[in-house]
């Protein structure tokens, strides 16, 4: 199966790049996508950008802490771990619904996408349907998401802009964001 | 997390309950709150074993080991300090490079020359007529500017400086005579207490260094030492004029050290227990004093910048956005 190519360009679409590594392992990519990537492509590009280069800092950021505690904590019972091709980590509940944690619901965007990645994931190369539950235990709440068209569009669209930011070769420029100052970058970004 | 404690007596170090404890060698016993520890620092001979290691690895402290003469000697650093195999690459990929390395190099001269010229303009500003070199440090700024090799960046350094240590036996009060630098070993008071707070600034740079996963070893100005941290060295001499050498001046205009502060034999000219104790104790206030950061928008303490300095430059090397040597701006 060959993909849809670029018109503009004539490369392939990087949504069928990623489609045809992950349903072939004998199709080699380089171009892989994992829940935070699409997480940090909503946040901060230039923070997408530092993830595919492995540029880490400052895992003493209590903001960092915190949420690894609440992701480690929360429903620890119910959740099951599913790691899927090594690509994807979706967390599954006892009643089969995809559940994504997050310690707040600031930046619920983010982690709606990561949801439906994980979603639209399942269904293009497993070939199962899931629902998903968007939960922020803190907060006690729960809402659930859902594969449709338009939702399937947002995450074909967020591949093919991620592909874009991690093969330039600089990192998008610094931008002033409202949430800069809790990013464990932030020091990296802005010290000039 | 930046506290820096410095043992100065001899005796062992030892993780008692969850803590660790000093015991001297008169059996005296003291505890050091290890939660916001950033380094121990070792100046007398000290005892410890592999349980004392690992706890301080958990906790992310690193121990600094100075020698006899103050020198500095080796680190034992948290097994959980970063690494990055790309962060090296990029390191020593600029260093290959005759003009990325020269950039480099020119940008961190000109950052030193700025600060040594800040501590100038001060004393300037206070009674001394240092125009004269205040002049002589803008001829050489203008002058790195222009420099092709590393090696002419070394010596336009090296001149500055001169220039810059020339005034000090006009600063600094009688029986404090300096007469340029000299080490290994210093041979007057005012050398010795230069040598022990470089070593210090130095080994703090170690510790901000490995904070990043930069390697210490690959540098752009100094040439890569075998047995050194040459990268420490390269940004150790922006910090210089603002650590060591404030520190030196206060301590000694303030009539804070006396004869029983040295130890004077042969040529040699070593600072003695309570001279180290009194130097570090300023030393340290100084590194937790606190300046407004113009882009981070939020107050730094001066140990802190150390950390903003390697993150800059590992930032520089890996995104390619410009390198900015630190720049007293205060």
């Amino acid at each position: 199966m060959s993909g849809h190519t670029d018109e503009r360009t004539g490369e392939t679409d990087p949504v069928d790049l990623l489609l045809e590594s992950a349903r072939d392992e004998a199709v080699e990519s380089s171009f892989h996508v994992t829940g935070v990537m699409m997480q940090y492509y909503e946040v901060c590009e230039r923070e997408l950008w530092f993830e595919s280069r492995n540029i880490e800092i400052d895992r003493e950021n209590p903001n960092v802490v915190r949420g690894t505690h609440v992701d480690e904590t929360a429903y620890d019972e119910q959740r099951r771990n599913l790691s899927i091709d090594g690509r994807i980590a979706p967390d599954l509940l006892d009643d089969g619904r995809v559940v994504e944690v997050k310690p707040s619901s600031t930046l619920v965007e983010p982690a709606r996408l990561q949801l439906l990645y994980y979603l639209w994931y399942l269904d293009r190369v497993v070939g199962v349907e899931k629902e998903g539950v968007l939960a922020h235990p803190t907060e006690r709440k729960r809402e659930s998401v859902e594969l449709t068209d338009e939702t399937e569009q947002q995450v074909e669209d967020a591949i093919r802009g991620i592909y874009d930011v991690i093969r330039s070769e600089t990192p998008p420029p610094a931008t002033e964001k409202p949430f800069c100052e809790s990013c464990a970058y932030y020091d990296f970004c802005w010290s000039c | 997390m930046n506290d820096n404690y410095h043992i100065f007596s001899d005796g062992r170090v030892e993780r008692h309950n969850d803590t660790v404890r000093l015991v001297t060698e008169d059996d005296e016993k003291k505890y050091l709150p290890i939660e916001n520890a950033e380094a121990l620092y070792l100046h007398g001979q000290i005892d410890f074993n592999t349980r004392v290691i690992s706890f301080l690895d958990d906790h992310g402290v690193a121990m600094h080991v100075f020698g006899w003469n103050d020198y500095y000697s080796g680190s034992i650093m948290p097994e959980r300090g970063q690494t990055s195999g790309q962060t090296v690459v990029e390191q020593v990929r600029a260093y290959d490079d005759e003009a990325h390395r020269g950039n480099i190099a020119r940008e961190i001269v000109a950052g030193s020359i700025h600060n040594m010229r800040a501590n100038v303009t001060y004393y300037d500003n206070r009674d001394y007529d240092l125009g004269a070199t205040l002049e002589s440090l803008d001829r050489r700024r203008d002058e790195i500017k222009s420099v092709a090799s590393v090696e002419e960046a070394m010596g336009v350094e090296a001149s500055a400086r001169r220039a810059y240590y020339a005034i000090f036996d006009q600063i600094l009060p009688d029986g404090f005579v300096f007469g340029g630098r000299k080490y290994n070993p210093p041979n007057n008071k005012v050398n010795s207490l230069i040598s022990f707070g470089n070593s210090l600034v130095y080994a703090n740079i170690v510790s901000a260094i490995r904070a990043t996963a930069l390697d210490p070893t690959i540098s752009y100005l100094h040439e890569p030492g075998e047995r050194r941290y040459s990268l420490a060295l390269d940004l150790a001499d922006l910090f210089k004029p603002v650590l060591t050498d404030r520190v030196v001046f206060r301590l000694v205009n303030r009539g804070q050290l006396s004869d029983d502060d040295f130890d004077s034999e042969m040529n040699a000219c070593l600072l003695t227990e309570s001279g180290r104790e009194t130097f570090s104790k300023e030393f340290e206030q100084t590194l937790d004093r606190t300046i407004d950061h113009p882009r981070l928008n939020r107050k730094v303490s001066y140990q802190y910048l150390l950390r903003v300095e390697a993150y800059k430059l590992k930032k520089h090397l890996l995104t390619g956005e410009a390198y900015e040597s630190f720049e007293r701006w205060w």
